[in-house]
């Protein structure tokens, strides 16, 4: 059975100390940054490591330091990582020959499917994939995660849809005294609608472009501190010029809608009632 | 008096009040759907760790219960010396491995399974559906999940060929057995459509090849009483230094660990959502008072005093709130289920998991929240009305 290296790892921690100069014939290990870093390790240091913290019997030395792959699907579990030559794993954990999986490299042009179609009709205890599977299904639970936000982002949507209509029609039933005067003098309700409909207009993208630089400060704050919450250099939030669009366009509509919904309300009140003498 | 007084002026702006409540209540739900996901998480997984009563794990150094394919050595001697602590009542072995099964109907495709080795007298691992559980020394039958059944086309009765690891070089199985189905029964830390097969314990390990060293993944273990959890975790720490020994508050401390952006998004978008109701609420009491300011000068004017009049304001706020809350409680617990449901879609989560959880100190903490706000929203708007100057006021009203 297949031991995990997070095993080795662990089993290392309690035996961690200076050491003497290294021995000839000591294996190499390459160790992550993080973990060198957390441990205090350099390179040339020597370590012991075994597949259970009684039975440390295997010495080692660190030959590099080196920054793993950002990797979202290992970025919660905060393992620490180190990698060794395959023989020198395989002898430690006694299975000399044994491998987790091979990576198979195809001629040009070769079709994948077609590949482990025909490694499968021959398998016995193993099991062929093209690489484009296994990222579809290691990619699922990432998948959740953007449903569940962009479920998040529909109801964000309808709250702040309301929350905008509702500002807008109080914004525009604070002129009722203006448009009320405006009436008595004469103006046409379409004028009054039109110059209450353009006052919506300025304040929705003052409010959009506002609300664009709110949401690079937030993203950018939000990138900064999982960065160094998870040590990683991953992006968590990502505002691109389509996400842009959309929220500035969405913005646009819904405050011109809620501005039009509104002045047109008030124009269809009589002059006197805006008043307050109706 | 302000309690009708304040519902009539609401009832003025029917179309503005109904926008405000309607804000209140999307921004209640949404409070209250956070407030499920923050605590709901913990909740769900210490229930779950908890649901057959053993409330302490024993795992291979440095590793949570299945979280890896590190075994522990000498199951025989562990649960000896775990059974000889006074305040331990209980220790189930549990072997999780691969393995393979050969459908009932035939053919030479296999069926990739996980097997659970088990010993029935003391499990926390399933809940029997049908049929009956196995003997503790049945050495000939097996349990099938619902799943597993499919799979394989078998029912309770049939006898299935479950096959040991695969060798490629020999083309052929360590191990083949032909077991009896002796009943279906639910595995707890399954996720959805997981296909799992259990046996007892001796017979899984040889499956696994594991047997010459009596090696388990997971122990756990049924403290005598919740008090005696905590000392059986330190003395089984003390005894047992080559496990890992955690009680169920440690595991969930390391989910919380795992879980930490949930944590902290729930966080972040409850606070959104008490900010926008603040907002919501103060704005519309705060522009409606400016547009009743001649009335509340009159109102002064006539001896009213400045109490009854910032009761009034708060009273409309509280209202408000209150109506908006009920209905986003609704809503909270509508749109809980359908985030929950994309949520617990997650792969490899245990079908039980949930991650919103209705209980009622979570209910009862979102409203009372946001009750609170509520209230405090309506200050300001209160504090504008009191202290309108009369006279001035009613001099700009009649020009």
């Amino acid at each position: 059975m297949r031991r995990p290296l997070c095993l080795l790892v662990f089993s290392l921690l309690p035996l961690l100390a200076p050491s003497p100069a290294p021995a000839q014939g000591v294996p190499d290990i390459a160790v992550e940054r993080r973990m060198a870093a957390e441990l205090g390790l350099q390179v040339g240091d020597t370590l012991r490591l075994g597949v259970a913290p009684d039975s440390l019997d295997r010495l080692v030395r660190v030959a590099a330091i080196y920054e793993p792959a950002a990797d979202p699907a290992t970025v919660l579990r905060r393992e620490l990582r180190l990698r060794m030559h395959l023989p020198d794993l395989a002898a430690m954990l006694g299975q000399p020959d044994r491998v987790d999986r091979f990576g198979v490299a195809l001629e040009p042009g070769a079709s994948a499917d077609s590949a482990a179609r025909a490694l499968n009709q021959a398998a016995f205890g193993y099991r062929a994939y093209p690489s484009s599977r296994i990222a579809s299904e290691s990619s699922q639970t990432f998948r959740v995660v953007s449903r569940f936000h962009r479920a998040i982002a529909v109801i964000t949507i309808v709250a702040s849809a309301i929350f905008l209509l509702c500002i807008m029609l109080l914004k525009v039933e604070e002129r009722r005294m203006d448009a009320a005067v405006m009436r008595f003098v004469g103006i046409r309700r379409r004028t009054i609608f039109l110059a209450l409909l353009l006052e919506a207009a300025v304040v929705a993208v003052l409010g959009s472009v506002l609300g664009v630089v709110i949401a690079w400060a937030s993203s950018a704050a939000t990138n900064l501190y999982y960065q160094r919450f998870f040590d990683t250099k991953l992006v968590f939030s990502l505002l691109t010029p389509d996400i842009v669009r959309f929220s500035v366009l969405l913005s646009l509509v819904l405050g011109l809608a809620a501005g039009a919904l509104a002045a047109w309300r008030l124009v269809r009140t009589k002059p006197m009632v805006l008043w307050g003498r109706g | 008096m302000e309690f009708r007084w304040g519902v009539r002026n609401l009832r003025r702006h029917p179309f503005r009040t109904a926008l405000s409540i309607a804000g209140i209540a999307v921004a209640s739900a949404m409070l209250l759907d956070m407030v499920m996901l923050r605590g709901g998480l913990e909740a769900s997984f210490a229930d779950l760790l908890l649901v057959r009563g053993y409330q302490i794990r024993v795992t291979p150094k440095g590793t949570l219960p299945l979280d890896s394919e590190a075994t522990l050595p000498d199951a025989t001697g562990l649960v000896a010396t775990i059974r000889s602590d006074p305040g331990v009542a209980g220790v189930a072995p549990l072997v999780a491995t691969s393995i393979y099964g050969r459908r009932v109907a035939g053919g030479d495709s296999l069926v990739t399974l996980f097997g659970y080795g088990i010993d029935p007298r003391d499990q926390g691992l399933y809940q029997l559906l049908r049929g009956a559980d196995l003997a503790a020394d049945d050495s000939a039958g097996v349990l099938l999940s619902e799943a597993s059944a499919t799979a394989l086309g078998a029912a309770i009765g049939d006898t299935v060929t479950l096959l040991g690891v695969l060798d490629p070089q020999m083309a052929a199985p360590a191990m083949e057995r032909r077991l009896v189905v002796r009943g279906v029964v639910q595995w707890l830390y399954d996720y959805r459509e997981q296909p799992s097969v259990g046996t007892v314990v001796p017979l899984m390990q040889r499956l696994a090849r594991t047997e010459r060293e009596d090696r388990v993944s997971v122990l756990l273990v049924k403290a005598k009483s919740d008090a005696d959890v905590e000392p059986v975790v330190e003395r089984l720490r003390t005894r047992l230094g080559g496990a890992e020994v955690n009680g169920v508050a440690d595991l969930v401390r390391h989910f919380q660990d795992r879980m930490v952006y949930f944590r902290q998004l729930a966080t972040i978008l409850g606070s959104v959502s008490l900010l926008v109701t603040v907002l919501l609420i103060g704005t519309l009491l705060t522009i409606t008072v400016n547009e009743r300011l001649g009335e509340i000068a009159t109102l002064r004017a006539i001896g009213v005093s400045r109490a009854s009049i910032v009761k009034e304001v708060l009273v409309e706020g509280t209202a408000l709130t209150v109506v908006g809350c009920a209905l986003g409680v609704a809503l909270g617990l509508v749109t809980a289920r359908y985030l929950d449901e994309i949520l617990t879609s997650f792969p490899g989560l245990p079908a039980t998991f949930s991650f919103f959880v209705p209980r009622t100190p979570n209910v009862v903490t979102a409203i009372l929240v946001t009750l609170l706000t509520g209230a405090l929203a309506g200050l300001y708007p209160a504090w504008l009305a009191a202290r309108a100057p009369i006279a001035p006021t009613l001099r700009a009203e009649a020009t």
